[in-house]
């Protein structure tokens, strides 16, 4: 399918991490400058597990102990363009650390001026936060030599059993060629169908393809369509608040069927229509919003506003609702 | 039979909780595989395979799931899938798992399916992360008011669906909600969450996960042998379609009609109310339970509710559905599948405690997700030819 730009989008949420048992301990005593490995058989693991990570045999958190502060470098690679999420905004390394006591390498980050400073079998030790809240960020970083850095301050009054993790990923869509056919249409106001050569099923323009015949749509497809419709059924929604809600109280979302087609728009928001009056029925006509045209955008969607038309009263259009 | 016999000789579950903030993600799904591999008189040595379910990283924010727990379930050097179909990811991770017996590849295969929903926020994700999410329920909304429409129910079906699997609920130890109270008048004096909907005929929000051990024909009979009864995967099927297309009825969906006749033609089913004894639907919310019995063919067209009303789904009733408490009583999303799949199998070995269904040797469950447009389904029984052909 043709594509000739994209956009691009975030999405970030502060999700939690409940750390369990071991998790919770290795994470409390980074606040008090110390790091825990757990025993398992003949060998200790650090960072420690709950299970034995060959067998998944249970391990006990009675069986931590103390491992470090100080290491060697087993392997390492360059990261010569940190980015936001990195541990430190200068280039680094990322080492595989097998700390004093430990017979397994903890993942972190080396900070050392060039990739020359760096060899497997160097010596490193860690250079702590002032702040420590509980988190593998609390060593900022290891450092050449055997002492530990930073630090100071006291560890964790009560033991850590939770995490914060933000997290953040950006993406880019594709803009396919029919969506940005819609998307014309729009700025100017209209409603682009796309009509099946085999099935005559109409869909919104935008659409790729007609998902009953697998068959692809182009502009030798499309069709105008009105933009007066009725409103087929409807739903109020409470809002759950949740970090990005832009909503705070109760709100509808309506299904159109356009007039002289079958193309059904479904969960559509409304406008100058209070939640109280939302019903079947309806007669409801598209609202542009052209605030963005003077700034060199088009013309979007805000809803759909009664016309003040006599309802349609047939019965059966709650069930039109794909 | 054009596949090998696949017996099911474990099953664990978590207790589900709001939030499971006692145990860490590792830690969750190793509580419920646990008890399964007990169950199975198994250890981690015994799993050839793993296969895994939840509902999409953005409910959690943990990317490749199957990678981080691999070890947690003993997966380490072993295969591991993972399995996506959004709310019905639970039932379709339990059937892979039976194909890779029935298609002979693996021996004995463990399924673990997951939710810890106290991690993330579930309206948030399904809102893919934007402002004014309809959450499933207002997704949901529109369908539920055409069924209730087009069947001339009375409005008191969906509160009563309600009461009747949080009455359930209180009779299993692993059940999320305990509304000691309830009634069909605490249900309609709760809010309007997404209108018809109420807040009492939602399902809740849940951290839990649920295990199945898989095995062969002689693993089974060796089971049933040493006097641990297991229950026999007679059939199953999944089916999907497009979320809306001009003619699609989500109240009717056809992926659930052809999914449900898949596996009674499999069986040799023709009445399944008479010849089924009890199911496990995906209800997260109250309407969907006479929805399906009609659109499973359990029911007559515009005679689901009849069944709720007249009390035939009620766990003393002829066709008990959702004898656990059901979705609308714990909903770990990934997890809720498997758990209806799980369900139906304790039945059926006789092993559901205070709600088990006297006698039950034929039970059904099914999960479904999205837009009401995926479907997994099975029939389980106490032998592999319950109707004796
Ligand atoms: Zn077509």
């Amino acid at each position: 399918m043709t594509t000739t730009r994209s956009v691009e989008a975030t999405i970030r949420f502060p999700y939690k991490r409940s750390l369990g048992p071991v998790m919770g301990a290795f994470m409390t005593a980074l606040t008090e400058q110390r790091f825990l490995g757990i025993r398992s058989g003949e060998r200790v693991l650090c960072p420690p597990r709950e299970w034995d990570p060959d067998t998944a045999a249970d391990l006990s958190a009675d069986d931590l102990v103390e491992v470090g502060p100080a290491g060697t470098v087993e392997s390492w690679t360059w990261v010569s363009s940190p980015s936001a999420a990195h541990p430190l905004d200068h280039p680094f390394a990322f080492a595989l650390i097998r700390l004093d006591g430990a017979d397994t390498a903890l993942l972190h980050a080396v900070d050392v001026a060039s990739p020359d400073a760096l060899s497997t079998g160097m010596r490193v030790a860690p250079r702590w936060k002032a702040e420590r809240v509980g988190h593998i960020t609390d060593v900022e970083a290891f450092v050449p030599g055997e002492v530990p850095q930073g630090g100071g301050g006291a560890g964790a009054e009560e033991p850590v059993t939770m995490m914060d993790y933000d997290a953040a990923i950006t993406y880019t869509t594709p803009v396919t060629r029919n969506e940005m056919r819609a998307e014309a249409a729009n700025a100017e106001g209209r409603f682009l169908g796309l009509e099946c050569p085999a099935c005559a099923r109409v869909y919104l323009g935008g659409r790729g393809f007609c998902p009953i015949d697998a068959l692809e749509l182009g502009p030798e497809h499309e069709v105008e369509l009105s933009q007066r419709g009725t409103i087929t059924n409807y739903t109020i929604i409470e809002p759950v608040q949740y970090p990005g809600q832009t909503e705070t109280e109760p709100f509808a979302r309506v299904h159109v069927l356009l007039d002289g087609s079958d193309v059904i728009l479904g969960y559509q928001p409304v406008v100058e229509f209070p939640v109280g009056d939302v019903r079947i029925g309806a007669r409801v006509a598209a609202v542009w919003n052209d605030t963005k045209v003077a700034s060199g955008g088009g013309i979007e969607l805000d809803g759909w506003i009664p016309t003040g038309e006599p309802d349609d009263t047939d019965p059966n259009l709650v069930n039109r609702i794909c | 039979m054009s596949h090998q016999p696949c017996a099911i000789v474990g099953i664990g579950q978590t207790h589900h909780k709001s939030r499971r903030w006692d145990v860490s993600l590792g830690g969750l799904v190793r509580e419920a595989a646990r008890r399964a591999l007990d169950d199975a008189e198994m250890d981690w040595d015994d799993i050839d395979a793993v296969v895994i379910g939840k509902a999409p990283d953005l409910f959690e924010g943990v990317m490749k799931p199957e990678l981080y727990l691999t070890d947690a379930l003993g997966a380490t050097g072993k295969p591991m899938f993972r399995v996506h179909t959004a709310g019905s990811v639970g039932g379709t991770t339990g059937i892979v798992a039976s194909h890779l017996v029935e298609t002979g590849r693996h021996t004995r295969v463990l399924a673990v399916a997951y939710q810890k929903q106290s991690e993330g926020n579930a309206q948030f994700a399904l809102g893919s992360g934007k402002g004014a999410s309809l959450g499933a329920g207002g997704a949901f909304a529109p369908f539920m008011r055409s069924y209730i429409q087009r069947s001339g129910a009375p409005l008191d079906v969906g509160p009563m669906v309600a009461v009747k699997d949080r009455l359930n609920a209180l009779k299993n130890p692993y059940a999320h909600l305990k509304l000691e109270n309830i009634s069909l008048e605490t249900v309609k004096a709760s809010p309007m969450m997404w209108d018809p909907v109420r807040y009492l005929e939602s399902c809740p929000s849940s951290d839990g996960a649920c295990a199945v051990v898989f095995t062969d024909e002689a693993g089974g009979k060796a089971a049933a042998a040493a006097g641990r009864q297991p229950a026999w995967v007679l059939a199953s099927a999944v089916r999907s379609e497009p979320a809306s297309f001009p003619g699609r009825d989500p109240v009717r969906p056809q992926g659930a009609i052809d999914c449900a006749a898949e596996i009674y033609a499999t069986v040799g089913v023709s009445n399944p109310r008479e010849q089924i004894d009890c199911a496990e639907l995906y209800v997260p919310f109250s309407w969907y339970e006479p929805m399906w019995l009609e659109a499973h063919g359990i029911a007559d067209e515009g005679a689901g509710w009849r069944m709720v009303e007249s009390g035939a789904t009620a766990l003393d009733g002829d066709f008990p559905v959702n004898m656990s408490g059901g979705v609308l009583s714990s909903n770990p999303i990934g997890a809720s599948g498997l758990l209806r799949f799980a369900e139906a199998a304790l039945q059926v070995r006789g092993m559901a405690g205070e709600h088990q269904v006297d006698g039950a040797k034929v039970a059904m469950a099914q999960a479904y997700g999205a837009s009401a447009q995926y479907f997994a389904m099975w029939i389980v029984a106490n032998s592999l030819d319950p109707f004796g052909s």
